[in-house]
């Protein structure tokens, strides 16, 4: 690594002060992605601006909305009461990230910014669009296994790694921001993008601006979760494909549903489309699968991957008949 | 050297580690550990490329950047010595010309070392690395091995010559056939710690190096050969080992790196691999094609049994694995015959991997084996035992001891092997299906050659030294377990000294052979020191003048008489009846004619239940049961969890482990620990470790036989039967992961 | 305790950082030499005097490591775990990685289980660390380092110091209720020999004993 410049900030003004007027700068939270992709070389900041001392660490409950301060670490979300209570499709979303030792020390935020961890990204010997656009995308005649399915160019097939990211889009939940502009707020959905152009943009944040908070929604959907992650080993792996589910069951119908899909696209899939497919519906197996089958649509393989074809739609059927019948 | 006593209070046959509370309290110090005065730090920097040359090296920026003391590449490396007389320094086990660290600009593999960087600090040796500017005259590379099949060649030497018994391919005119070809891709031993080294010189001729090795001795040889040193001035140091699995077994280039660069800045050097360079510069168990073809009666005995296989080397030497030698001694079959070749790629040399060729054969074989046993419909115990071998089928020579039908019984009754459904996709629990599936191997057992010194204390306590290591099996501690019962003393009077060159030669760590070399060596040399204090003690004006040195008994610290138990004599008035502060005997100890009377094995079967995911395709072990016979059990706690390791290494094998290389450029692509999976604790149920722990008379005077490898050899073909069992899907390709199950 | 505590203005704080480092920038002979890397191997290749361009690159850091009070100085990017296994002679954390893969590294922050090695030193500026060489009490073992001996919860040892500090902190974190649990809340600890059975044991025996960790 570079022996960068390190100073603390310990107000929203001050971080955001602090990126905007150095452009080799970058905010440090958790570091868990970043220290690590610093020693990889692959992001080589000259400065880095210390936010852990800002106030955005609380979990709180405001009106209808749950409020998630980004600095929040991920073991602490995880563990959380209010969390546990009113999204437990979240708290099991995050806890099925990384490992517990990381979780300490991975924000809320971090874990939204976290980088693809794509071969081809992660080494500067190799072609990769997003770190060096125009020198090719490495993943897709190579090792294209862990890769997307759903993408809108084949010039990043890269995926988002995150759990927690899976759970929120499922949640509807809302991104807050501080910028050099003002404040903001995006819904999670428009957080991610697809890469398109521009591969080397993994979101829509501009320069300069914050994440400050996660709110949530109050729902219904909180009696009939599951967070299924499926992957090579048991635990400490990132996902194949993962599928978050949420229901608000009436007897044996469905009157409101979210769905997600991990380890998929650019970006967490939520399947709006297949939410209005079972809105209304029986809970049975055999809707899921027509359902699962409406999920895959636009679908597409790159070779080693193309089983994901067949585990994404699996997934969301055992998801969905896991969460279902639990009660 | 690394000095070891007993501390615990439990009895002697299931003894805690001796250096336990050294690893639980961080006092345990691995090969850079500790830290020297104006100690520097060491960087490797790789090539890129897979084949080729190096065009330019411009080391001109690295060279300026802050604290760098030095960089080493061709163009400027001091001479090597041993390299100039065109020896092999850092010998290779097997065939063709070790790697010549810095000596020409030619590139043999990706992540070849290519420069050494010195400098002050760690974080500034990185970081002038990353300075080192390099252009590379390309070659097209070949490092698949599945495209490269028709270049394989047989290896030289008899050993590899095809082996035929009998009549060759005799399956093809059998009634029941079964032909099946199985893969198992790229492993890695990536053991926890990371290859290091720490160097300095004390003048021109004398060197001390601390390494990560499993050959105390062997390492010492490699560098005095190397730079062309005496012995008794090469001292390696190798108290503690992070677990080798086979990556220590051999001298590798980057040793000899940092001796080098010690030498050129006289100064105290540490080099510690990436986990990265673990993938490229340790070895790696090779990729392994295999077609194994059995021919049986419709009553499931074996008529024929042909293996094949090809495995890949580096092109500069001929790494070769026994992997067909289980087909030929397994079970008895009188038309078995064998086809062995090997690839030449453009990658680094392979070594062995926990169980080497054996676990890669007894995969291929023992999945076979299951496959018959359909084919006939017999219960697949049931066929093993109808094959087996009563005497060694190659030699004609008899088992020294053998028994594998007790491991059959005893874990087929520990996991219900009669309770299962034997018709393949017939049990579930939920989503989950369920199988039960088992495997079996067997393991040379070896006895090498070693030396021990056994010195008795003025307090009467017994000070035991060789040149060995231990990077996991718990080696002091078995001796000292050995010891306590030869000789007579309670194991916390008992210290063993390992890890230190200077001491009396000790073998290399490896091929399951510890134990029963120096395990046997321990046993001489208390016998031998027992035998010179009974010579002290029963001459003219000694404490028990006149007695005959049969009539002694040697036991907790005393010698008293069979005949009269009240005349006792502690080892402590022994010694100091010789009027010296100690008493010391040496002996040096080795394997007899046995081998020639008699062949000698160890022996395991791994019974495994499965849960294999309908929808997901997940594969989750829930039961293991694993028997061995390895003679007679030591140590009951340390043998337990070797066993226990073995079985996670095959979980690993069977279900995750899979280096994978981008042919087109030659390089790994998840040469790192998230993305190359080891087992990690969820993946892992209790483990039933059993032992049918009889002592095998013939191989040495511990009846020991060896265990590091026999508890892995068969336990993927294991977990693989249970997951056809559970699915009816047979799946040959190493490692069974979610997506083969979901075709 | 550390010198800047948490009562201490934390604007104060940085400006004390900024300027500090602005101070050196400007008060040696190096006048034009920015402390951004371009400018600091353009400084190198110039031959200038490596001693005074070291002052530049370090931070003051307060940390509490075993009980003990330090303070020291390092760059930015240097690692706690290289920090304590390198200056502070603390060994006894591994690295296993380096790249937050194994929990070889794992050691304890203001008591909860991280990885040092993916943990920049200064960040860990006013607080308090635990090694495993911090845990015995003299002679005498935490219950944690008697159960791995007594289970037999390692065999080479490496990975020993983090599954320990690890396990300590699972049990205080309140996930230890279970065998299967004990398993998936220690799946960030490797361990290459596969000792795992036992080390779920020792934990699992630390957890009945009951006793505060």
């Amino acid at each position: 690594m570079i022996n960068f410049d390190y100073v603390r900030v310990s107000t929203i003004k001050a971080a955001v002060d602090a990126i905007v007027k150095d452009n080799n700068s970058l905010w440090l939270a958790g570091g868990t992605n970043l220290v690590d992709l610093m020693k990889k070389g692959v992001m080589t900041p000259q400065k880095l601006v210390d936010i852990n001392n800002l106030p955005l660490k609380e979990i709180k409950k405001e009106g209808n909305k749950l409020i998630i301060g980004a600095l929040a670490l991920n073991s602490t979300v995880a563990d959380n009461e209010l969390v546990r209570k009113e999204q437990p499709l979240l708290a099991l979303a995050v806890q099925a990230g990384a490992s517990a030792q990381l979780r300490n020390m991975a924000t809320v935020g971090g874990n939204m910014m976290q980088r693809t961890r794509c071969p081809y990204f992660y080494n500067t010997d190799m072609p990769c669009n997003k770190r060096e656009p125009g020198t090719g995308c490495g993943a897709l005649k190579g090792f294209n296994r862990m890769h997307a399915i759903f993408t809108d160019t084949e010039k990043c097939i890269a995926v988002h790694p995150s759990d927690m990211s899976v759970g929120l889009v499922a949640l509807d939940a809302t991104v807050l921001l501080s910028g050099p502009r003002g404040d903001r707020r995006i819904p999670f959905q428009n957080f991610h993008r697809l890469p398109g152009n521009l591969p080397q943009k993994d979101n829509t944040l501009e320069r300069g601006e914050l994440i400050v908070a996660v709110e949530i929604p109050e729902n219904k959907l909180n009696k009939h979760v599951h967070y299924l992650k499926v992957r090579d080993r048991t635990s400490y792996a990132f996902a194949l494909v993962s599928a978050a589910v949420a229901v608000d069951l009436e007897g044996s119908t469905i009157k409101d549903i979210r769905l997600a899909l991990g380890g998929v696209a650019h970006k967490p899939w939520r399947l709006t489309e297949v939410e209005n497919f079972l809105k209304g519906k029986a809970a049975t197996e055999v809707n899921y699968k027509q359902a699962a089958a409406l999920a895959i649509r636009g679908a597409k393989g790159f070779g080693l991957n193309n089983f994901k074809l067949k585990l994404a739609p699996n997934t969301l059927v055992e998801a969905l008949k896991t969460a279902t019948g639990k009660s | 050297m690394a000095t070891h006593q007993y501390l615990g209070g439990q009895p002697d046959e299931a003894l805690d580690r001796v250096d336990g509370r050294q690893k639980v309290t961080g006092a345990a110090k691995y090969s850079v550990d500790d830290i020297l005065p104006g100690l520097t730090y060491a960087v490797l920097v790789e090539s890129t490329i897979a084949k080729g040359h190096i065009k330019k090296i411009d080391t001109k920026k690295a060279q300026s950047a802050p604290g760098v003391l030095a960089i080493i590449y061709h163009g400027n490396a001091p001479a090597i010595p041993g390299y100039e007389t065109g020896g092999n320094p850092a010998k290779p086990p097997t065939g063709g010309e070790p790697f010549r660290v810095f000596q020409n600009t030619q590139i043999y593999f990706a992540g070849q070392p290519i420069a050494i960087v010195i400098a002050d600090t760690y974080e500034r040796a990185i970081y002038a690395a990353t300075l080192v500017e390099t252009e590379y005259n390309k070659d097209d590379q070949r490092t698949d091995i599945e495209g490269n099949k028709d270049k394989a060649v047989v290896p030289k030497g008899p050993r590899y010559a095809d082996y035929i018994r009998g009549e060759a391919d005799a399956y093809k005119n059998s009634v029941i056939k079964i032909e099946a070809e199985y893969i198992i891709p790229v492993e890695v031993h990536n053991p926890m710690e990371l290859h290091a080294t720490t160097a300095f010189w004390d003048g021109e001729d004398k060197v001390t190096v601390f390494d990560k090795t499993q050959g105390v001795k062997s390492t010492q040889r490699s560098i005095m050969d190397a730079f062309k040193l005496k012995e008794q001035n090469v001292q390696v140091n190798t108290d503690f080992v992070g677990g080798g699995f086979g990556s220590g077994l051999r001298t590798w280039p980057h040793v000899i790196a940092a001796v080098l660069a010690a030498k050129k800045i006289n100064k105290p050097v540490k080099l510690v691999l990436t986990r990265p360079q673990m993938f490229t510069m340790v070895g790696y168990r090779p990729y392994s094609w295999q077609k194994i073809s059995l021919g049986a009666t419709r009553d499931g005995v074996l008529t024929g049994l042909t293996h094949e296989a090809i495995s890949e080397t580096s092109t500069y030497e001929e790494f070769t694995d026994r992997t067909v030698d289980i087909s030929k001694v397994m079970y008895a079959c009188p038309n078995v015959n064998t086809r062995y070749k090997i690839v030449a790629l453009d990658k680094s040399t392979p070594t062995w991997m926990r169980g080497p060729g054996e676990a890669t054969g007894a995969y291929a074989l023992e999945c076979a084996i299951d496959e018959l046993s359909y084919a006939v419909n017999l219960d697949p115990l049931e066929l093993r035992i109808r094959n087996h071998a009563d005497v060694d089928p190659v030699r004609n020579l008899p088992w020294s001891s053998k028994y594998l039908k007790e491991c059959y019984q005893k874990g087929a009754e520990a996991i219900g092997w009669n309770k299962r459904n034997p018709k393949p996709n017939s049990m579930q629990e939920g989503e989950w299906q369920l199988g039960y599936g088992m495997g079996a191997g067997n393991f040379n057992a070896n006895r090498g050659r070693a030396t021990v010194k056994a010195t008795l204390l003025a307090d009467g306590s017994l000070v035991l030294q060789s040149a060995v290591s231990d990077s996991g099996p718990g080696t002091a501690t078995t001796m000292t377990s050995i010891a306590s019962n030869v000789f007579g003393l309670s194991p916390g009077k008992i210290t063993f000294e390992l890890g230190d060159s200077s001491l009396p030669p000790g073998p290399t760590q490896g091929g399951s052979t510890t134990t029963s070399t120096l395990g046997s060596a321990v046993h001489d040399v208390c016998v031998a020191l027992q035998q010179k204090m009974a010579e002290l003690v029963t001459i003219q004006g000694s404490l028990l003048q006149g007695a005959k040195p049969e009539n002694l008994h040697f036991e907790k610290g005393y010698i008293t008489l069979k005949t009269d138990a009240s005349k006792k004599v502690a080892y402590a008035d022994v010694v100091k009846q010789t009027g010296s502060s100690q008493l010391e005997v040496t002996k040096d100890s080795q394997a007899g004619d046995e081998r020639n009377k008699y062949s000698i094995y160890s022996f395991a079967v791994h019974f495994v239940q499965v849960q294999v995911h309908r929808l997901t395709g997940v594969v989750r072990i829930k039961k293991v049961v694993t028997v061995a016979d390895a003679g007679k059990i030591i140590n009951e706690k340390t043998a337990a969890s070797q066993l226990m390791g073995g079985v996670v290494s095959g979980i690993g094998m069977a279900l995750m482990e899979d280096a994978v290389m981008d042919h087109r450029f030659g390089r790994y692509v998840n040469n790192n620990l998230a993305d190359y999976h080891v087992p990690v604790s969820a993946d892992v149920p209790d483990i039933k470790a059993l032992f049918i722990d009889k002592p095998d008379p013939f191989i040495n005077p511990i009846g020991s036989k060896g265990l590091g490898e026999i508890a892995n050899v068969g336990f993927a073909a294991a977990v693989a039967n249970a997951v056809y069992h559970a699915t009816g899907k047979r799946i040959r390709t190493l490692p069974i992961t979610p997506d083969k199950l979901l075709r | 305790m550390a010198k800047k505590g948490s009562g201490q203005n934390q604007a104060e704080e940085n400006y004390l950082n900024e300027s500090r480092r602005n101070f050196f920038k400007q008060s040696s002979l190096l006048t034009a030499l920015a402390v951004t890397p371009p400018a600091f191997l353009k400084a190198a290749e110039e031959g200038l005097d490596e001693k005074a361009a070291g002052y530049f690159e370090k931070m003051p850091l307060a940390i509490q490591i075993n009980g003990v009070n330090h303070d020291l100085s390092v760059e930015p990017r240097t690692t706690l775990l290289d920090l304590i296994r390198e200056q502070l002679a603390l060994p006894g954390t591994k690295k296993g990685c380096d790249h937050g893969q194994c929990g070889a590294c794992t050691v304890h922050v203001n008591g909860n289980r991280v990885l040092s090695c993916l943990t920049l030193a200064v960040t860990a500026e006013g607080k308090k660390v635990t090694t495993i060489e911090g845990l015995a009490d003299g002679e005498k073992l935490h219950p944690m380092q008697e159960a791995f001996i007594k289970y037999d919860g390692f065999q080479c040892g490496y990975c020993t110091p983090g599954q320990i500090m690890s396990g300590i902190a699972c049990i205080r974190e309140g996930h230890a209720n279970s065998d299967d649990e004990i398993r998936e809340y220690m799946s960030g600890n490797i361990c290459r020999c596969g000792a795992y059975p036992n080390i779920v044991k020792a934990i699992a025996d630390v957890k009945k004993g009951g006793q505060t960790l």
